[in-house]
């Protein structure tokens, strides 16, 4: 098989014997030199069915490698290997193990929506950059981000009593990524807030900090929210294979 | 009484044309060298016809029982023109078994022949019973037996469809685009799908040529609706490793060499120039183009004339061309040619 650009070779990928005798021949050390190719010998449908079953990959297929999400893409002008358009491919032919080699850049996409705008068969690549983060989460190869654990707090709060309490988030938050309250950047906004704030409004946060009220009648919308969510969350798990929410 | 016009072949432009001429009065004559009438949709068992999503059995053979039925076309099937001598207005021709007929003009309507993939040996066809052609595919459909592996009748789970089989391609001599293949493949990709929801198809193409409106209903359709891949590569060759067929090659936009096991391979086979042409340029004295197809003289002032006048060519004789657009220029060269028979008669009424 040809080797088709030096840049595609990969140094783990590169054997050679300090010492090998071939035919009488000594090319031990550099003379020994090989290198594997990298084949693609199947293709798993599957990923892509799993990419397409969360929020925003749902038009992954449509995706002809025009390459103008690429082209347009704010985060790849400043780092080239952020290539929308290369993951969308591998995905769709199922090339798993290639895809997780770039785990730790996947999650970089700013949401700018320019290549949203310049997808001529709406493929929405920004929803496939979110839906792949998302599915590198559940999939357990990447650890849960920060953004992750400020959305759960937030909408675990409107869900439970149709109303947030921001130092209540950030209570949470804090709390789930675990970060020290006692932050100087934190303080500080505590203290000039202490200072600025209207004296109604500070009882109010207070009040609201120690009753937790709740938005009249919530009881409802609550369970049917509730319900979506659990059914959403349920849907997604089967279709990436994932143990029923809850079990273990 | 002006003098009948010959049309040579039964297939779409041919019945197109002499049903044109029919239905202005004219004397039409149709030899066919095959027994049944409706060319290669009828003869090669074509299954739903691109755009309109009919049967060919029903589409075509409503032209053929048109024709047949119309009592000013006679119809000669299962000859062939032996000799064919004389002017624009004062032709004759003698066919096959002896019959002479006299006529005014004729219009070569005698199509193509579909490539013989035995002519790409590489990807596997005639070695492998899996490895079958865009019409075997097309008569499986239309049988009503459903795609099937020929070696032992399972259904396919994965499938490839190769583009560019005897197109494009100067090993074999064949440097034009069969024009049509991109389409019928985006068409039986989705029957196939249809029929079998489980079975992955893909496609290995190194240009998409699903002209005008054909984009929409067939190339985007097959991808967005029926979840057709496309891969952008030209297949190396088909071998097997005695469970699968292993289809071998560069995926181009990863670069990387690719081996993938499939179920069955089709080819989409391209539209090679009639067998006959050779012994047609000779018998009707018409010049042929460099690639084999019957030359058309003029684009722009009559339609369809070849190098001899009074001879006129429509369809796939001239070129790969789509059944619409055939039957289009069997109209077209039917009133070329009945210019040709009636013209000092209709210009003496109007003066």
């Amino acid at each position: 098989m040809p080797i088709h650009e030096k840049s595609l070779i990969r140094p783990e990928n590169i054997r050679t014997h300090d010492k090998l005798v071939l035919d009488g021949v000594d090319v031990s050390g550099h003379w020994s030199t090989f290198i594997e190719t990298r084949v693609v010998s199947d293709y798993n449908e599957r990923l892509q069915e799993e990419i397409a079953a969360l929020p925003g990959g749902e038009y992954i297929h449509r995706c002809w490698q025009c390459g103008s999400c690429t082209n347009s893409c704010t985060v790849n002008a400043v780092n080239p290997d952020f290539n929308p358009r290369y993951w969308i491919y591998l995905i769709r032919v199922g090339m798993e193990s290639e895809l997780l080699r770039d785990k730790d850049i996947i999650w970089q996409c700013v949401s700018c929506n320019k290549c949203t705008y310049a997808c001529p068969r709406d493929v929405f690549p920004e929803g496939v950059m979110k839906a792949t983060a998302h599915w590198l989460e559940l999939k357990g190869h990447t650890p849960k981000s920060r953004s992750t654990m400020f959305d759960e707090e937030f909408s675990e709060q409107v869900i439970a009593t149709g109303k947030i309490e921001e130092g209540r988030i950030i209570r949470g938050f804090f709390a789930r990524s675990a970060q020290p309250l006692r932050q100087d950047w934190l303080i500080e906004m505590g203290k000039r807030l202490a200072r600025k704030l209207p004296f109604k409004m500070g009882m109010l946060l207070g009040i609201a900090a120690l009753i937790r009220p709740r938005t009249r009648g919530w009881g409802r919308s609550r369970d049917a929210i509730a319900s979506y969510v659990g059914e959403q969350e349920q849907r997604q798990r089967k279709a990436l294979s994932l143990p029923e929410p809850g079990a273990k | 009484m002006s003098k009948p016009i010959l049309i040579v072949g039964g297939g779409p432009a041919g019945l197109a044309a002499a049903t044109a001429l029919s239905s202005v009065g004219q004397k039409a004559i149709l030899v066919e060298k095959e027994q049944r009438l409706g060319g290669a949709p009828i003869l090669s068992g074509y299954a739903k016809l691109v755009p309109t999503g009919e049967w060919a059995k029903d589409a075509i053979g409503g032209m053929v029982s048109r024709v047949e039925t119309d009592a000013s076309i006679q119809r000669h099937a299962g000859r062939t023109v032996a000799e064919f001598t004389g002017e624009p207005g004062a032709f004759r021709a003698k066919l096959s078994d002896g019959t002479t007929l006299d006529v005014g003009a004729a219009i070569l309507c005698t199509g193509f022949t579909h490539f013989d993939s035995v002519n790409k040996p590489e990807w596997g066809f005639g070695t492998y019973p899996d490895v079958v052609t865009t019409t075997q595919v097309e008569q499986m459909i239309s049988s009503g037996k459903g795609v099937r592996c020929p070696s032992d009748g399972r259904k396919p789970e994965r499938v490839a469809i190769l583009l560019c089989v005897g197109s494009r391609d100067r090993q074999i001599g064949r440097e034009w685009c069969s024009k049509i293949c991109c389409t019928v493949s985006c068409n039986i990709a989705m029957e196939i799908r249809e029929e079998l929801p489980d079975c992955h198809v893909y496609i290995y193409y190194m240009d998409i040529r699903t002209f005008g409106l054909y984009e929409t209903s067939y190339y985007w359709k097959s991808q967005e609706e029926f979840k057709v891949k496309y891969i952008k590569a030209r297949i190396a060759e088909v071998t097997s490793n005695g469970q699968k067929l292993i289809v071998k090659g560069e995926d181009t936009l990863v670069k990387r060499p690719i081996t993938i096991p499939f179920d069955m391979v089709v080819h989409a086979i391209g539209m090679d120039p009639n067998v006959d042409n050779r012994s047609l340029a000779s018998v009707f004295g018409v010049a042929l183009q460099p690639q084999g197809f019957i030359g058309k003289a003029n684009a722009y002032a009559t339609f369809g004339e070849t190098s001899r006048p009074g001879i006129f060519v429509a369809g796939a004789a001239t070129g790969p061309e789509t059944i619409d657009d055939s039957i289009a220029q069997g109209k077209a060269a039917a009133i070329a040619a009945y210019a040709v028979v009636n013209g000092a008669r209709v210009a003496a009424q109007a003066a």
